[in-house]
């Protein structure tokens, strides 16, 4: 009898545990956004900030930029930034909304972009010394961003600058 | 002259819509880690983090560096979790997450650097994740995940889960900490 109160013990703590790890607070689905996504179709490459999701959506040669306000639920409005003829890649935004990176292809080339949401420019960033851009991500405060390059077959990280 | 001065403005306006003027520089050396390949690169909120992917014995293993200085930044529980991709910063860089390989199932972790705890994203067992992106604040998750062949994103809350970590913040000092209790 009494070699089995320890016994009880640890039972009631394994218990405990286990509840405890049952109970833990757990990331939860934000289900209106979701359905929000999943009405707009297939989409990929996802890059948060702020209240900003930026993402690739759409099917095959398809594809398009979307960025999505978070608090209002609803995509904004880019112009000047998607072309029927490109084939956007790799996405990201910072955290204010005004810039997206964007590594596209078009006209058979790959190119890196920085998109100016409030003056709707776009300014092309060349790959120096040459190489193939691969994916891109802005920092938050939009002052730098950070791309994957090819070159001559090894990839490689740039960190560029950006006024 | 005139057209000497017009080349000369042509090439200084060309040269900056091209961005070619922009300041630059290469992420660096991969340290111990062998070749120079590095890929999936993502900066802190302030780029005083940079995350990215190496290969290390043929095994895609994250690495978390302090710019500029390069200086290596130990995680605790990325280790044995290769293939490793997707790597994902906060603000601060308090908070890591990135995709790790445990059994057959592709999983989203997120590595508190402050207090060394570790949070697991499961997903059902119909979905793979693919890509995701952790929100600077630490306040969501996207994830990618492919569900009967085709790429779907989801978005997770995590303000029940983690402490913002917010712009201004102080940066995490070091890495591994202890899990707290």
């Amino acid at each position: 009898m009494r070699s089995s109160l320890p016994n009880r013990a640890l039972a009631a703590a394994a218990i405990g545990l286990l509840l405890g790890g049952c109970l833990a607070p757990m990331p939860q689905p934000l289900v209106p956004l979701n359905s929000r996504l999943e009405a707009i179709g297939a989409n990929r490459d996802p890059a948060l900030s702020g209240r900003w999701l930026a993402l690739i959506s759409g099917r095959g040669g398809r594809e398009q930029v979307l960025l999505l306000d978070l608090e209002r639920q609803q995509p904004v409005d880019l112009p000047g930034l998607n072309r029927a003829d490109a084939q956007p890649v790799s996405v990201s935004v910072d955290a204010a909304g005004e810039r997206i990176a964007l590594v596209r292809q078009l006209e058979g080339r790959t190119e890196l972009v920085l998109y100016r949401r409030s003056v709707q420019s776009l300014q092309p960033i060349p790959m120096v010394p040459s190489g193939v851009a691969r994916q891109v991500q802005l920092q938050a405060d939009g002052r730098q961003l950070a791309v994957q390059v090819s070159r001559g077959g090894i990839w490689q990280v740039d960190l560029v600058q950006i006024p | 002259m005139s057209a000497l001065l017009l080349t000369a403005l042509s090439l200084l306006v060309s040269g900056c819509s091209g961005g070619g003027w922009l300041a630059r520089r290469s992420a660096g050396p991969v340290g111990v880690f062998n070749g120079n390949s590095r890929q999936e690169p993502a900066l802190s909120g302030q780029g005083r983090f940079l995350a990215s992917v190496v290969d290390r014995g043929g095994r895609a293993t994250l690495l978390l560096q302090e710019q500029p200085s390069g200086r290596i930044v130990p995680l605790r529980h990325f280790q044995n979790r290769q293939p490793h991709s997707s790597p994902s910063l906060s603000w601060n860089g308090r908070y890591v997450a990135a995709l790790v390989q445990q059994g057959n199932q592709r999983l989203a972790l997120i590595e508190d650097r402050a207090n060394g705890n570790l949070h697991r994203l499961p997903l059902p067992a119909d979905r793979t994740a693919v890509r995701l992106s952790l929100s600077p604040e630490a306040r969501q998750l996207a994830v990618q995940v492919a569900q009967a062949g085709q790429w779907r994103v989801q978005l997770f809350d995590l303000r029940s889960l983690l402490e913002p970590d917010l712009p201004g913040g102080l940066a995490v000092q070091g890495g591994g900490a202890q899990p707290s209790p």
